[in-house]
């Protein structure tokens, strides 16, 4: 059984920034969808997306020119700024050996899109010439962790972990094992991810888009809606929290990360690779299936995804299991590197707060998605044990539990 | 760090220098150089016209009969590297009595390439005009998720990022996984490949060797020569089959070396702070349980030719080995015959190190001919030199990114 504290939450999203805006809305139900503001969608069947609305980089990024980073870069600072705020760590006065025993880990679907996006609008224009060193400087991923790291002043680990739309997921096994190796006494992990029109128009290739709103395990579901954010977490060995009077809303117990090793895009039709992310989550926590008071969806909203996620989840906690799992894509759409990230806070808020976000926009039951997934309406339940559940292109599934702290210590 | 010791019973790659360990290190040994014209893309635009490029690269060879039409230049690489690491650790598909395999893959961009013509379709002819195969493989993890399906790996699926750094972050990672019992089997490496967007954004960024672009100078990736002028792009593949020490001792596999230990650390305000990290790293490395008592036999270090880079990386190796009274130890810098893989590169260092271990034999660098003035590593050299290995020496492979991580492994002889 793993003891790693999570004691800080940091969270940019379509529906606002800072959890203590974002978990109200959450529990509101507010839709973060809009009109894509990023690029023209009037060739595009759908125009809906999930972006980042009134939010200034340079409130953030202090340290380094602005202009130096590229979005997701910018989310992911914001995030992590907040974050580290939120644990009660001030990174202005950090002394030199703490600095280097605190690491940063981000996972990440594009990186930084928007860069590459220039390359093509530059080489499709005949305007190479244009071209100067920033593409080096601002398109490779691992930048998003190094500008976090930057910013912050943490000299410790540093890694990006582009597993794509679990890679918060994966972010967080990774922080956790530096922090058990004694590799790092403090961990940022999360994820960080822009809105782009590539990833627009390849779901939108692929019929995965929704015209109008998310609906997640209803019957006349239509798709995803692409987003953009950050969410980051804290993480600490739970004694060092506690001897730093940290406040602590959860613990991660335990994780499991498989690969479905079936098809890049398509889930496996049985829900293979997710049942045994779950059940080597619940192995690596010494729990049982009933012990879980709630479950984090990957809920995407797709026909697919939410049929075959029903699926895993009977294979794991029985045909008719009454655990509530609710999707918040209903109401940020998917927000890709970011999801799982923003989800593992929305775990550790259920378990401080003792709420579970609604799914959003749920008219008509799915009798193929015959769960509890708290249609519409928050739920006010103490929550032991949560479950956060992330699925990705490439087959990577990733689950990541949380406890309340010592419940079974 | 404690936990179950960790070895390497299985070597795969594709390099410009060959796809067998043993071609890989005798060519290495002989001081060929891989970096030539490049033929896969117009480099009239860059400052240098060499890469160190796979050519020619047959991927029926390795893979077979089988539709390789979904897979671009990255994954039929990785996928490549994955047979030749399964066959010769014996772990391939009808072995594997249940036993789960995993993967961990350092890469930085996977394919920019499939990325760039995915979005350029997309604003030529319209978004309903692109291919969903390049939609698919968009993803960074695209090459470890095709690897997986190829070779049928279901445990843990992991892709690391960190420019050149990258490959060494998945050996240690997946050394961890094993050490802590997240996973059984992992193998762990790097894949890069050579493309014409990400050497024009080092071109443009003044980090490729060569001169003005259009004229005759093409320079030439020589590490830590006074006279570099930038490093040379090169790509490839490298999978370590890294197992428990006492599950591949009982099932009688070929252990190549021990992964004796590893350290990760950042610079955040890079530059010159590459180097204190550096050291840091090599430290951290050195102080792990597997490290043991043994003498460090040399270091396989990152530098490419890069101006700047290659200066901090030997002032890191040598106040990394102070403490050790190692800093006189030998040290290679294989760039030189392969250009910079990013991904691949640190997988590669790793295997030049253990053929090292396994013979005695260690490359020169071709072409280096003075250092800078106050150079602090005596263990550089053009020539090949041969070592005497004893039982449980050490060997270190080092690499730093002007982006701020910065990566220690270090090896030992089993």
């Amino acid at each position: 059984m793993i003891s790693i504290a999570v004691t800080g939450l940091g969270l940019a999203t379509p529906i606002g920034l800072g959890h203590e805006t974002v978990w109200p809305g959450l529990l509101a139900g507010r839709s973060g969808f809009r009109p894509v503001g990023l690029f023209d969608t009037s060739r595009h069947g759908t125009h809906l997306g999930a972006e980042v609305q009134d939010f200034d980089p340079a409130a953030w990024v202090r340290r380094t020119p602005v202009e130096s980073m590229s979005r997701a870069s910018h989310l992911g600072v914001a995030a992590a700024r907040m974050a580290l705020e939120d644990a009660g760590i001030d990174p202005e006065n950090l002394a030199p050996e703490t600095a280097e025993r605190f690491g940063v880990t981000m996972g990440t679907t594009s990186g930084e899109p928007l860069e590459i996006e220039r390359l093509s609008d530059l080489m499709v224009g005949d305007r190479l010439d244009e071209l100067g060193g920033e593409l080096a400087g601002r398109y490779p991923c691992h930048l998003i962790a190094a500008h976090v790291a930057a910013e912050l002043g943490f000299a410790g680990p540093n890694q990006m972990i582009p597993t794509a739309c679990a890679a918060g997921n994966y972010a967080i096994a990774f922080a956790v094992e530096a922090l058990l190796a004694g590799r790092a006494d403090l961990m940022i992990a999360g994820g960080a991810d822009s809105f782009s029109r590539m990833t627009y128009t390849g779901f939108g290739k692929l019929g995965a888009i929704a015209p109008d709103v998310v609906r997640p395990f209803a019957k006349n579901r239509k798709g995803m809606i692409p987003g953009e954010g950050s969410g980051v977490l804290v993480l600490e060995r739970t004694e060092s929290a506690l001897s730093r009077g940290a406040r602590i809303y959860a613990e991660v117990a335990g994780y499991g990360l498989t690969c479905d090793a079936h098809h890049m895009t398509a889930a496996h039709p049985e829900g293979d690779g997710p049942a045994r992310a779950m059940e080597r989550a619940l192995r690596t926590s010494g729990l049982s299936a009933d012990e879980i008071s709630y479950v984090s969806a990957h809920g995407t909203g797709t026909p697919t995804n939410d049929k075959l996620e029903t699926l895993a989840v009977h294979r794991v906690f029985g045909r008719g299991t009454k655990v509530p799992i609710s999707s918040i894509k209903s109401m940020i759409g998917h927000t890709m590197g970011a999801a799982s990230a923003i989800e593992a806070a929305v775990c550790a808020l259920a378990i401080h707060e003792g709420w579970i976000p609604p799914t959003t926009n749920y008219d008509e039951p799915d009798p193929e998605c015959d769960l509890d997934c708290v249609p519409n309406q928050a739920r006010q339940v103490r929550v032991d044990v949560a479950m956060n559940n992330a699925y990705a292109f490439g087959g990577n599934n990733a689950s990541v539990i949380f406890r309340r702290p010592h419940v079974r210590a | 760090m404690s936990g179950r010791e960790v070895v390497v019973t299985g070597l795969g790659l594709l390099s410009p220098l060959g796809d067998s360990a043993d071609a890989f290190h005798e060519a290495l040994l002989v001081g060929e150089v891989g970096v030539k014209p490049i033929e896969l893309f117009d480099s009239s635009l860059l400052t240098t016209r060499n890469g160190g490029e796979i050519r020619p690269f047959e991927p029926e060879r390795y893979l077979g009969e089988r539709n390789l039409r979904p897979l671009d230049r990255t994954s039929r690489l990785l996928i490549s590297a994955a047979t030749r690491a399964l066959e010769d650790s014996g772990w391939t598909e009808g072995a594997r009595n249940g036993t789960e395999l995993s993967l961990a893959v350092g890469t930085t961009y996977c394919s920019m390439h499939t990325i760039g013509e995915f979005d350029r379709r997309g604003l030529k002819l319209g978004p309903n005009y692109v291919s969903p195969f390049d939609f698919a493989n968009s993803v960074i993890n695209a090459a470890a998720g095709q690897a997986a399906i190829w070779h049928k790996l279901t445990g843990v699926n992991s892709t690391l990022a960190g420019g050149e750094t990258s490959g060494l972050q998945a050996i240690a990672y997946g050394a961890d996984l094993i050490r802590t019992g997240q996973a059984d089997v992992v193998l762990a490496g790097g894949v890069e490949e050579l493309c014409f967007e990400s050497s024009i954004a080092y071109s443009r960024a003044g980090r490729l060797c060569g001169g003005e672009v259009g004229t005759d100078d093409d320079g030439r990736p020589v590490p830590f020569d006074r006279g570099r002028d930038g490093f040379a792009p090169g790509e490839g593949a490298g999978l370590l089959v890294l197992e428990a020490a006492e599950a591949a001792e009982a099932r009688g596999a070929k252990i190549y070396a021990r992964i004796a230990g590893s350290g990760s650390a950042f610079a955040p305000r890079r530059n010159g702070d590459l180097s204190a990290a550096l050291a840091r790293a090599i430290r951290t490395a050195w102080a792990s349980n597997g490290a043991g008592g043994g003498a460090l036999l040399c270091v396989a270090s990152g530098a490419s030719g890069a101006r700047d880079l290659d200066a901090w990386e030997a002032e890191g190796i040598a106040r990394g080995l102070e403490a050790r009274g190692a800093a006189e130890a030998p040290v290679t810098a294989i760039k030189a015959n392969l250009g910079e893989a990013l991904g691949a590169s640190g997988v590669f260092q790793a295997m030049s190190l253990i053929a090292t271990l396994g013979d005695g034999r260690l490359p020169g660098i071709p072409g280096l001919q003075t250092t800078d003035e106050g150079f602090p590593l005596s263990g550089a050299s053009a020539a090949a030199r041969t070592v005497a290995v004893a039982p449980g020496a050490l060997a270190l492979a080092t690499a730093i990114s002007a982006d701020g991580p910065v990566m220690a492994l270090l090896l030992a002889a089993p």
